[in-house]
């Protein structure tokens, strides 16, 4: 009986030392596998507006997810995400329709980001962006 | 608890665990004198196990590009969080598994195991030996610093001492005439695809002919009546009356390891800068060879014998027939006998050789 309990005592300790053993082995690994944590999207960009021609749009990285830029013909600048709100594919600007589709799915988006057809549940997220002195300035 | 008889008593209908557990884990008799050194086979095994680990977590963020490679572990070691631990697990195992194996083979050596019906075991083992230093040295390369290049400048040289074909086999080991980006592609190629699974199909080839055997007992310290095998048909070494391997024996081989892992743990954290020299911190360049390079530690005794002898040639030929001395002993020392102190010229010409190595080593190291 009492050897019972010492032998559940020291299976008890073992278990627990092969858990922090374990714990100990795998908290590196994780470490070292996860993802660097990025920017947090608090940065600026700028672009020079003749960057930019009317019924253009121009793609770029911000905050480690694509984004995009676009002048409309009536002169309007505005910055979106540039990943599909329906699966996260990359969406591409139309010229002559000016508006978005995404070569996924046939999601189409306008040039503000809006759904106007296809699966997407949600418009483009929008991104802060403003237009100063020939400078165009996002985020 | 039930849960768990619950799950084992499913598994067992379906393949006959219990069985298989008895059969091979409580019911495997081994010889009740087995000491110590029978696990350092099991310790090597776990090393080759955190070798393949650490290796395929550092293929996660290494690049095996000349100009990228020295980068690439530079940032593995300053920037990722525990790439330093990474790295230096799979540098200083790899000093580990080398220095293991030296081990194994010596108590293989002193206690006779090596000799019939176990010539296979020896001849695995022996190769084992030799492909976990090829696995080293293309290892070696891959951080692309100056003490890999020239390191690997040295040692594929060496190999055009082979009259006729010598120049013409070192151009085809580096991919050109100097090392370079192509012996890089070369020896990653052979360091994480090639060598590892020659590595896996030996260790099997090792293990399933220590099954067939059976294990041996030590030549000394126990009671089983010496049964010399005359070596006419099959027999299996049984060693009724013995110690169950499980738990009895997988205890100390759990002792043996977790005494590995102190000695391991313990150069990774207090001696961290073991396996390297002030020269695998600096980026390779091919048109600056650095005084004093040297090989690691367990190349000084060739390189040494390579510097002794007037020919490269005789010093290649004098290493290639004591590799091959060794490689064939089983077949050499034809004597059943086993026990260490009645094979004094054995044991005269083992320590012997044993001291030479040692002597050669230190003296390769501060020549």
């Amino acid at each position: 009986m009492e050897n019972d309990g010492r032998r559940k005592f020291l299976g008890i300790c073992l278990a627990g030392a092969t858990v922090v053993a374990t714990a100990a082995a795998a908290y590196p690994v994780f470490r070292y596998l996860a993802p660097a944590s990025g920017p947090s999207g608090a940065e600026k960009l700028v672009f020079a507006s003749s960057e930019l021609p009317e019924g253009e749009a121009k793609f770029f990285e911000y905050a480690g997810s694509a984004a995009v830029l676009v002048r409309t013909k009536t002169g309007e600048t505005v910055a979106l995400s540039a990943v599909c709100t329906h699966l996260g594919c990359i969406v591409q600007w139309v010229k002559q329709s000016q508006d978005f589709l995404c070569p996924c799915h046939a999601g189409q988006f306008t040039a503000d980001g809006t759904v106007l057809s296809g699966p997407p549940p949600k418009p483009l997220a929008k991104i802060p962006v403003s237009v100063a002195e020939g400078k165009i300035t996002v985020g | 608890m039930p849960l768990f008889k619950r799950v084992y008593d499913w598994i067992d209908v379906r393949i006959g665990a219990r069985e298989l557990v008895k059969k091979e884990l409580t019911g495997y008799l081994l010889p009740r004198n087995i000491n110590e050194w029978y696990s350092l086979g099991s310790v090597l095994l776990v090393i080759f196990a955190m070798q393949v680990v650490t290796g395929m977590l550092l293929l996660v963020y290494y690049v095996p590009d000349a100009d990228k490679a020295f980068k690439s572990v530079t940032y593995i070691m300053n920037e990722l969080p525990y790439g330093w631990l990474m790295r230096l697990c799979h540098a200083v195992g790899s000093n580990m598994m080398v220095a293991v194996l030296f081990m194994h083979m010596i108590s293989t050596l002193m206690m006779g195991s090596y000799k019939g019906p176990r010539e296979l075991n020896w001849l695995t083992g022996f190769t084992l030996f030799a492909i976990v230093q090829g696995i080293s040295l293309t290892g070696y390369l891959l951080p692309w610093s100056q003490l890999s290049f020239w390191a690997t400048t040295v040692a594929t040289n060496s190999v055009s001492a082979i009259p006729l074909i010598g120049q013409y086999l070192v151009e085809f080991l580096r991919g050109g005439k100097m090392v370079g980006p192509p012996t890089l592609g070369r020896f990653f190629a052979l360091h994480v695809a090639v060598i590892p699974v020659i590595i896996a199909l030996l260790i099997g080839a090792h293990l399933f002919v220590l099954k067939r055997t059976g294990i041996s007992s030590p030549p000394f310290g126990g009671d089983e009546p010496v049964r010399h095998w005359p070596g006419d048909s099959y027999r299996y070494q049984s060693h009724p009356g013995g110690i169950p391997f499980f738990p009895n024996f997988a205890l100390q081989d759990l002792t043996s390891i977790a005494i590995y892992f102190a000695v391991f743990f313990g150069v990774v954290f207090f001696g961290p800068d073991l396996p390297f020299t002030p020269d695998a911190f600096v980026p390779a360049d091919p048109f600056k060879t650095p005084a004093h390079i040297k090989p690691e530690w367990y190349f000084l005794a060739n390189y040494q014998i390579l510097k002794i002898f007037p020919s490269e040639l005789l010093g290649l030929t004098v290493q290639a027939a004591a590799m091959t001395f060794v490689a064939l002993l089983p077949f050499i020392d034809r004597s059943p006998e086993r026990h260490p102190l009645k094979r004094p010229l054995f044991l005269v010409c083992s320590i012997g050789g044993i001291l030479l190595w040692v002597g050669l080593t230190v003296w390769g190291h501060y020549s």
